[in-house]
């Protein structure tokens, strides 16, 4: 084994090993915890940078073990497993610094961060899966794992959400499992491959192929909260902030939307999926799930609630990029699955800092709640107006690269959807900002903490205003070299014959 | 000129404010709006054409200055600083006010709206200026001007994505969003007019054209002259400069569109004549006065658009126009303020309706008679409007209901989940003996 096979099974253990290890650390063992957990979340990084470095002068990096006869437990650095893995690692970091300061005074501090440092394993395995196969492994132990973090408070209400997810999610994996195996019998392998491995396959399969690639969306859309398999999304929300952060930002949703953009690119091929007419339905199925998302939006007055749905909506942007099968959009696509990340999380940071600072769980008890947490306020604003789509910021462009790839794959009706969304966006956000920003404050919080002179503990606080400055920093440098946009574009002109 | 000056000129006007924003810098400074404005008080005064190319920010942009643009720059320069003066307490150097973060964000976004080079910067830095400038409308202690404040953020939201339709349009047709060549590959494409349409009518929300001014009269009424003078310099002239930049004006012969802007231009101008201006408030009468000098541009603009040789001979005019315009508004406003002060005239000014008016309203009022006395149940409108909002109750208890219905559909999940367990064991079966 050298380096070059080495180093993507390392960036796996970097967070496997410290999770299984903090597992034994007692409650006491705050030090040793707080530092296997921070050391391993920079090491991951350092890892992640050097397979970089790496593959820009020309490496591969591929493990490959044997795992059943004639299928391999494969890792592979390319492109767009880079993408997702740099993205899950980099906000992994800022979450564990979160979770460290937001759980100071919990109880089972151990399992907790035992399971989070598994989620991430799973999650890095799911990014740099080299088929299907390893993909379907660790899709499945991040269910097993999030788990765990759904139910942590162990209240009734959050055992039921983490049956409901559960259910939702097992039932998606079973359909994952289907379809693979279904597929395999049909081509013979799973190997992910630029511009898929199914398009020389005989034209009688294409209708059991339309059916595998039905069964995988539905299977992936559960993780993405597709509608109408978004239903354990909202009532996840119950879970505490870093696990809600993780669910909507770095792992869950992310891993079923980069499972969709798998599907279509490595496995059908964008050109062969859009030839046997998949894509449409595709992208109205996504369509449907943004506006769905934001109206429920709207209803919400429980803030992390809203957020939720928020998610749901947001998400299906990344596989309607994908959908609308143009270079340009599918840019638009894969940017918006870093930009949502980014955005998506500083607003549960926020959301966790306003509960654990102020005891604010609803948007109605938050009546100038800025003018006591300013920092945490200007980074939500930051956030509220990224999703909705406000220049300069990071949303801005994932809008703009799909507007602009609807309009050149000729699908108008795309822009009505990106427009009537970015209006329902404003109409969920913009209320919060106006009371939080111009309403009077009350004489009392609902359970306010003292943190001194700053407004709250400076572990929430500064994960929470990074996140917010990497929001506007991937608006205002979009074009700048080793861009998010030149990476995605490089990742989309594999996937397209040119 | 030295083009590292140049450039840092250019990028500091930007760069001062935004930085100059942050409470804990301005709070120790000075006349904190004045320091900001020192780098564009620079630019006005260099008589020479600046550029710089800002490849890597935002889709790759740049920022300039023309002869065009420097009049604009000087209005907004002058009128910065006559805000400034209005924002500083009379106690002279105890300079914080708890909106001076707002005032600076929306100079930085009005200021590089003026120096944008192209379509995506513009709309960028715009849409700071628009919804700063909401934050001082909304952060007013009088409910009218948070009125105001609430439908101007609605008319910038539709007008930001109209806009934005426009430009992945442009995109789309040129690939370059650069002021310089926008002009002239739109002027050569077949969908002109689609695109000459959304820009116009996303401008007419953004500048409060009629019929869609009327935030701008309801601020104007309780409004400090600071916040007076920033939305003329702010949404309503930054907003005509748009328009100016976007269209292909002096390029291309549009009849239509030129004509139904010369109309509304009219339409404008008259309405607010003969509605508005005599019964207005005193401190509204300058809101009219914008939205007369808005009028007045456009049926300039619509003039251009149905004769390019008309634009190419008086367009370099246009920012004449609006530079002298506001420095009237400007003089009106400070007159008007101190009038005032000096107690020689009130704020409120009421005066008798016009002719035009009062028969308009009687016409309505014999309208609703007529209605209520011909259909006894005309109130039945009315329930039908409260079944309306009945069905949309309806609608969020059917979301609810299904997604209650997916959650506790666990029996029915298992059982299917039981059965593709099956067939993933018998299809490996399958699979082995294929294999």
């Amino acid at each position: 084994m050298n380096w070059n096979t080495a180093l993507p099974l390392m960036v796996l253990g970097s967070s496997l090993l410290p999770g299984l290890m903090i597992f034994f650390l007692s409650e006491e063992h705050v030090v040793a915890r707080t530092s296997l957990n921070l050391a391993s979340a920079i090491l991951k990084i350092v890892l992640i940078g050097g397979m970089f470095w790496g593959m820009l002068h020309g490496h591969h990096y591929e493990s490959r073990l044997a795992l059943l006869p004639g299928l391999d437990l494969v890792l592979r650095a390319g492109p767009l497993s880079m993408l997702f893995v740099l993205l899950s690692a980099g906000l992994w970091l800022v979450t564990t610094v979160y979770a460290i300061g937001y759980l100071e005074e919990s109880p089972y501090r151990s399992r907790f961060f035992g399971f989070f440092s598994l989620c991430v394993t799973a999650t890095v395995g799911i990014a740099l899966a080299g088929n299907l196969m390893t993909f379907l492994v660790f899709y499945e132990l991040l269910t097993l794992c999030t788990y765990p973090l759904i139910v942590h408070r162990g209240t009734e209400v959050a055992r039921k959400a983490g049956r409901t997810y559960l259910i939702y999610t097992i039932f998606g994996g079973a359909l994952l499992l289907l379809s693979s195996v279904w597929l395999y019998t049909l081509a013979g392998t799973l190997e992910f491959t630029d511009r898929g491995f199914l398009s020389g396959l005989d034209t009688s399969l294409h209708p059991t192929l339309i059916l595998i690639f039905a069964l995988l969306i539905a299977g992936l859309g559960v993780k993405a909260a597709l509608f109408p398999l978004h239903g354990w999304l909202p009532l996840a929300m119950v879970a505490p902030a870093p696990v809600s952060a993780l669910l909507h930002a770095v792992a869950v949703v992310k891993a079923g939307a980069f499972g969709i953009v798998r599907v279509v690119y490595d496995v059908y091929g964008i050109e062969f999926a859009t030839d046997l007419g998949l894509t449409l339905p595709l992208a109205i199925l996504a369509s449907a799930t943004i506006i769905y998302g934001s109206l429920r939006a709207l209803f919400q007055d429980e803030l992390k609630r809203r957020l939720a749905f928020s998610t749901v909506s947001q998400v299906s942007y990344i596989v309607l990029g994908i959908a609308v099968a143009g270079p340009v959009a599918t840019i638009g696509g894969l940017i918006h699955l870093v930009h949502q990340g980014v955005q998506k999380i500083t607003l549960f940071f926020c959301a966790g800092n306003l509960a654990e600072t102020l005891g604010i769980h609803k948007i109605s008890e938050m009546n100038g709640v800025a003018w006591r947490m300013p920092w945490t306020m200007a980074a939500f604003t930051i956030g509220a107006f990224g999703m909705i789509g406000a220049p300069p910021l990071a949303g801005f462009f994932s809008k703009w690269y799909l507007a602009r790839g609807a309009l050149d794959a000729e699908q108008d009706w795309v822009i009505l959807i990106l427009a009537g969304s970015s209006i329902l966006n404003a109409a969920y956000f913009l209320p919060i900002l106006y009371i939080a920003w111009f309403k009077k404050p009350p004489d009392s919080w609902p359970a306010e903490r003292s943190f001194g002179r700053n407004e709250t503990s400076w572990a929430l606080l500064i994960p929470t205003v990074v996140t917010a400055m990497m929001t506007l920093a991937l608006g205002l440098l979009a074009s700048a070299p080793f861009s998010l946009l030149e990476w995605a574009s490089q990742i989309v002109n594999r996937g397209f014959a040119q | 000129m030295n083009g590292i000056v140049s450039g840092f000129l250019l990028v500091s006007a930007l760069g001062l404010p935004l930085l100059l924003a942050f409470p804990p810098l301005h709070r120790r400074l000075p006349w904190p709006v004045h320091i900001a404005l020192l780098p564009a008080i620079a630019l006005v005064f260099i008589p020479v054409d600046l550029c710089i190319e800002l490849p890597w920010f935002l889709l790759g942009t740049g920022l300039g200055l023309d002869a065009g643009s420097r009049w604009w720059l000087a209005i907004s320069v002058m009128m910065w600083g006559v805000i400034a003066i209005f924002l500083l307490p009379p106690n002279g150097r105890n300079v914080h006010h708890p909106l001076t973060s707002l005032f600076l964000l929306s100079l930085t976004g009005q200021m590089g709206a003026v120096l944008a080079t192209d379509m995506v910067s513009f709309f960028a830095l715009s849409t700071l200026m628009g919804y700063a400038c909401i934050g001082l409308l909304l952060a007013d202690a009088d409910e009218t001007i948070r009125r105001a404040g609430r439908i101007y953020l609605v008319l910038l939201i539709l007008a930001d994505i109209i806009l934005f339709e426009a430009m992945v349009m442009a995109e789309a047709i040129s690939e370059d969003l650069g002021f310089a060549t926008l002009a002239r590959v739109i002027s050569l494409s077949n969908s002109l007019d689609l695109y000459l349409s959304i820009v116009l009518v996303g401008f007419a929300f953004k500048v409060g054209l009629w019929p869609l001014h009327i935030w701008l009269p309801l601020a104007y009424a309780t409004a400090r002259p600071a916040t007076a003078l920033m939305l003329w310099v702010g949404p309503v002239a930054t907003g005509l400069l748009g328009v100016l930049r976007c269209l292909p004006l002096g390029e291309v012969s549009a009849p239509m569109p030129g004509g139904a802007l010369l109309f509304l231009g009219a339409v404008t101008i008259l309405y607010v004549i003969f509605f508005c201006f005599k019964r207005a408030q005193r401190r509204q009468q300058p809101a009219y006065f914008a939205t007369i000098v808005t009028g007045s541009f456009v049926m300039g603009l619509g003039a251009g658009l149905s004769d390019p040789a008309l634009w190419s001979g008086y367009g370099d005019l246009a920012p004449i126009f609006v530079f002298t315009m506001g420095l009237v508004l400007a003089i009106m406003i400070v007159s008007f303020e101190w009038s005032m002060a000096k107690g020689e005239i009130s704020g409120a000014n009421k005066v008798d309706r016009t002719l035009l008016e009062s028969w308009f309203e009687a016409f309505v009022h014999w309208g609703r008679r007529a209605g209520i006395d011909t259909l006894p149940d005309f109130r039945a409108l009315w329930l039908a409007r409260r079944d309306g909002l009945r069905q949309k109750r309806i609608w969020q208890r059917a979301f609810d209901a299904g997604e209650y219905f997916l959650q506790r559909w666990s029996f029915a999940l298992t059982l299917f989940l039981l059965l593709v367990i099956v067939t993933v064991v018998l299809l490996f079966l399958d699979a082995a003996a294929v294999l």
